[in-house]
């Protein structure tokens, strides 16, 4: 837990140097862009109106209020993964990677270190991105506490795995680019953050159950947006793909460790 | 030690190491000396764990690389020259410190070796600036002094004085002779083949990832076959020094401005200028050149390998 320590305030040092506030600026103004779409979107051309289909499927008629729901998680998502996924690869473009890998320490630590820093920056992106809604007359719901709190652990441990996962894919492609859209615009597609998983077709429904985000988002949605509760067992899927994710970056890490060691240090 | 058997790495179809057998013991410097893509980085790659070799052993201090790498790292560290291996965002002093959790180091164990190395490498007063503001000699030293952070046993350099000025690669030298001194086992490969014959107790000398050579750097020369050369240079060259000189031995070269050179194994100096007085010349000057270790590896690698060993 040592690493994971210094490896959090060595992010916490770098952060603080490397970007100013235009970088949390910049990223809010996403968010912000697709809840003011969505606002206009109604105001303007569905005047007010949200189907029934839509409702029946979403689990709410707060067009809003899903939006604003899904466009917070997708941020939550999409962030964490550029710190914690790309956390390796940088390395490797500031050739600093050979000095890690030569040192003893665990690479579960290291990560956790980073995950400690995303969250609680993501956190404070996330708060002012609700402000935001609540501006535009959105009132944010949970069905209780402890819902709201398992929810968001089960997308945190989503966003983990599938960042360990890809952090070998990128420092084994030596890219990092091509790697992060693919899997950015595959989820905004699959996993159920713009629109309800039941319009999809069925094949691209199950494409979307190989992302572990997905599930945990079913789990955020029945939460946050559809006031049914945890759904217990897409809350057991979720951890279960989160870990086993997590497991097999892991576990894998040192091949890719070496397969990027051949090309530099 | 180290001590490698049969070791070889491919990469795909490329054979980057060949049968390769190398020991590097406690307490002295080893060198590790080649041409260009001789596979002296791959090989210490394999040795620091950051590649894993495709056949043979590799024993660091007893422990096996493969199948306790993290035992190994701790016992080891590497310094490539011309590689940062630093971070740029962070200052020296906190550089330091962070690769000291790395290793695990208790911190007042830490806080005083990270005073003392920046001392090492000459960076006490840049020790709160950040590195992207620091000179290029100056990460490398940083780098190097991060290769000390874990106090290791053994200790790998790649090329550690590539780009560095001279008094600075020179006072890297002086650490690297002290840190064997003080019992630690360190493997240099170094383009400065002056500084591999001033540190090193031994010399392996590889080609095309074969075992060419090894032994001391003046067994390396002898080994070679490179003779000293004999320059008499003669105030003027008369006919008859001249056949005086070709007389003395047919090898015998004569460049214009009247210099005899002679090269060859034994002491001819002596006999040579004799000849030449004899036969009248008069000396201006005279210069004895002993083979260099340069010389050697570039006569070592014009051979195959089977007739040097
Ligand atoms: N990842 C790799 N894939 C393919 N070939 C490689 C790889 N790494 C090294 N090689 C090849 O293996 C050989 C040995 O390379 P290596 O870097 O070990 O040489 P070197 O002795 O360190 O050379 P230099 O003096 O230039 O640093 C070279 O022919 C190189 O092209
Ligand atoms: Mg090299």
């Amino acid at each position: 837990m040592v690493v994971a320590w210094a490896t959090l305030r060595r992010s916490w040092l770098v952060t603080r140097r490397a970007y100013p506030w235009s970088y949390f600026i910049g990223t809010l103004l996403l968010g912000v862009f697709t809840m003011g779409v969505a606002y206009l979107g109604l105001r303007a051309i569905a005047g007010d109106q949200v189907s029934a289909e839509f409702a029946g499927r979403a689990g709410t008629a707060d067009y809003l209020g899903y939006i604003a729901v899904g466009a917070t998680a997708y941020m939550f998502v999409v962030h964490g993964i550029l710190w914690i996924g790309k956390a390796l690869i940088q390395e490797q473009r500031e050739g600093t990677m050979g000095a890690l890998v030569v040192a003893p320490a665990r690479r579960l630590p290291y990560l956790l270190g980073f995950a400690a820093f995303a969250f609680t920056a993501v956190a404070l992106e996330v708060a002012v991105l609700l402000g935001f809604a609540l501006l535009l007359g959105v009132r944010p719901t949970a069905t209780g506490a402890v819902d709201a709190v398992l929810a968001v652990a089960a997308l945190a441990l989503a966003v983990f795995g599938m960042s360990v996962v890809l952090s070998n894919v990128m420092i084994v492609a030596g890219e990092a680019h091509i790697t992060q859209n693919t899997v950015f615009q595959a989820m905004a597609v699959l996993s159920g953050f713009t629109f309800p998983r039941d319009y999809l077709p069925e094949a691209l429904r199950w494409l979307g159950e190989l992302i572990p985000i997905t599930a945990a988002m079913d789990v955020i949605r029945g939460v946050f947006t559809a006031g049914t509760g945890l759904d217990p067992a897409r809350l057991g899927v979720a951890a279960l793909i989160g870990f086993g994710y997590a497991a097999a970056g892991l576990l894998t890490m040192p091949w890719a460790e070496r397969r990027a060691m051949e090309r530099s240090f | 030690m180290i001590e490698t058997v049969h070791l070889r790495k491919e990469f795909g179809t490329k054979v980057a190491v060949h049968d390769l057998n190398l020991t590097v013991p406690l307490g002295r410097v080893t060198g590790l000396l080649g041409l260009n893509g001789a596979g002296k980085t791959t090989t210490i790659k394999i040795l620091a764990t950051l590649l894993r070799q495709t056949s043979g052993t590799v024993s660091v201090g007893g422990l096996d690389p493969v199948r306790q790498p993290r035992a190994v790292r701790r016992r080891i560290n590497l310094i490539a020259g011309g590689e940062r291996m630093v971070y740029a965002r962070m200052t020296g002093r906190e550089n330091l410190w962070y690769f000291g959790q790395l290793y695990d180091v208790p911190g007042r164990v830490l806080r005083p070796r990270v005073a003392e190395l920046l001392d090492l490498v000459g960076l006490a007063e840049a020790a709160d600036t950040r590195v992207e503001r620091y000179s290029r000699g100056m990460a490398q030293r940083l780098s190097i002094a991060r290769g000390l952070v874990n106090d290791p046993d053994y200790l790998l350099l790649d090329e550690p004085t590539l780009g560095l000025d001279a008094p600075i690669a020179r006072d890297l030298r002086r650490v690297v002779a002290a840190l064997a001194e003080r019992g630690k086992g360190v493997l240099l490969t170094s383009h400065y083949l002056a500084e591999v014959e001033q540190l090193c107790a031994h010399v392996y000398v590889i080609g095309d990832g074969r075992h060419l050579a090894e032994g001391t750097p003046a067994e390396l020369v002898a080994q070679s076959g490179c003779h000293r050369t004999v320059r008499v240079a003669v105030v003027e060259l008369t006919p008859r020094v001249e056949a005086a000189a070709r007389a003395f031995a047919p090898a015998v070269r004569i460049a214009p401005g009247g210099v005899v050179e002679l090269s060859g194994p034994g002491d001819v100096a002596g006999a040579l200028t004799s000849t030449i007085i004899e036969a009248g010349g008069a000396l201006k000057g005279l210069e004895i050149a002993e083979p260099t270790l340069e010389d050697a590896i570039l006569a070592l690698n014009d051979r195959p390998a089977a007739v040097i060993a």
